[in-house]
């Protein structure tokens, strides 16, 4: 009887203080354990300081629940564990800065706004926007684009401004620029365009060319005569065959082949 | 008769002539370092690559046809010479040596 007595109230201590294992807050702390999710990416690889080397995709293997979502993370990512040699452009890394365009998938447009394709099986290629002269890696040499950027006088240009007050514009002619002003230049629509491919050196791509009407339509801007008759000849602007690759690919969703058509009618309707 | 050339050995050479003129447009003190300057990258770049390597001579000139373009500018007055260059040139760069 006095042993059964104890064994009880040994028992009761023990109820008394639970396990550490079965407490709230151990149940709370539970890690959630993650599958890991292989996935592989290639990557281009060009070292300007071994110019005899040929280029070559370049394979990195990272688990995807330890990465961010998008593609710039997974490139921040290997960058910092794996190779940190691999070379690419980023700064925002919010899709306003422009510098990340590449080649992902055969689609161009900036790595940050583009989601990992979850997909393990399958891999995700990574090269530099196409038809650039390329730099190093993913970087390529965009001299020639703003160059061109350059040529079109991308300003404000009145030859009497009102004098002490703001250039004055009424909402509508304001919202003529929407679509237009948001081109943070990139520079994906241009390197999408075959006619751009073939005719660099002459064909304003589709990206100066929706900057060339954005000044034209801009109600403040007097130069319109003489915009137009810079782009007035076979090459600069007619080499747009329409193809539309530049509205399908514009990361930002604008629709530089709009703005083209548009700079075409006002051009042959002078 | 001059020597058959491909169009890329007419593209160096090219190269070679516009960055021997921007020299020459120098103010006349400084002329001989950008001279010195020029032959020693272009004979130091020349000795690198291959003959047959065409896409690394490619990039030199594309390379090279940025620097150059920089130089020209007429806001450009002086360049640096390494040692490396000054030794060079203290050997007589005018020999077509190549280095090593």
């Amino acid at each position: 009887m006095q042993s059964l007595l104890t064994a009880t109230r040994s028992n009761q201590l023990s109820l008394g203080k639970r396990a550490f294992s079965s407490s709230v807050s151990r149940w709370q702390a539970v890690p959630q354990q993650k599958p890991v999710l292989m996935k592989e990416f290639k990557i281009y690889r060009w070292n300007p300081d071994q110019p005899e080397k040929k280029p070559e995709l370049e394979s990195f293997k990272i688990d995807l629940n330890q990465t961010g979502p998008m593609v710039l993370d997974a490139l921040i990512k290997i960058k910092n564990e794996v190779d940190p040699t691999l070379t690419f452009r980023r700064s925002c890394r919010e899709g306003i800065c422009g510098s990340c365009a590449m080649n992902i998938d055969g689609q161009n447009t900036l790595a940050c706004l583009c989601r990992i394709d979850r997909e393990g099986s399958k891999d995700t290629k990574i090269y530099p926007l196409p038809h650039m002269y390329v730099v190093k890696d993913l970087v390529p040499d965009m001299t020639l684009f703003y160059k061109q950027y350059k040529s079109i006088q991308p300003w404000l240009q009145n030859d009497n401004p009102p004098s002490g007050t703001e250039h004055l514009q009424s909402p509508e002619d304001r919202k003529k620029l929407d679509g237009m002003y948001e081109c943070i230049l990139c520079a994906c629509c241009s390197t999408s365009c075959p006619s751009y491919w073939w005719n660099q050196d002459e064909y304003l791509c589709p990206a100066t060319l929706m900057q060339a009407y954005r000044w034209l339509a801009d109600s403040r801007d007097t130069n319109g005569a003489e915009r137009r008759e810079k782009l007035q000849n076979e090459m600069s602007l007619y080499r747009c065959h329409t193809i539309f690759n530049c509205s399908r690919t514009c990361p930002k969703g604008l629709n530089p082949a709009q703005a083209i058509a548009q700079l075409k009618l006002e051009l042959a309707t002078e | 008769m001059s020597i058959a050339r491909s169009g890329l050995q007419k593209d160096v050479l090219k190269l070679y002539r516009r960055a021997l003129r921007m020299a020459n447009s120098k103010p006349e003190a400084v002329r001989p370092k950008f001279r010195l300057f020029v032959q020693y990258t272009f004979r130091s770049n020349a000795s690198k690559v291959s003959p047959r390597d065409v896409s690394s001579i490619e990039h030199l000139l594309r390379k090279g046809g940025k620097q150059l373009e920089q130089f020209e500018d007429s806001a450009v007055k002086d360049c640096f010479l390494s040692q490396a260059m000054v030794e060079w040139g203290l050997n007589g760069p005018g020999t077509r040596k190549a280095l090593e």
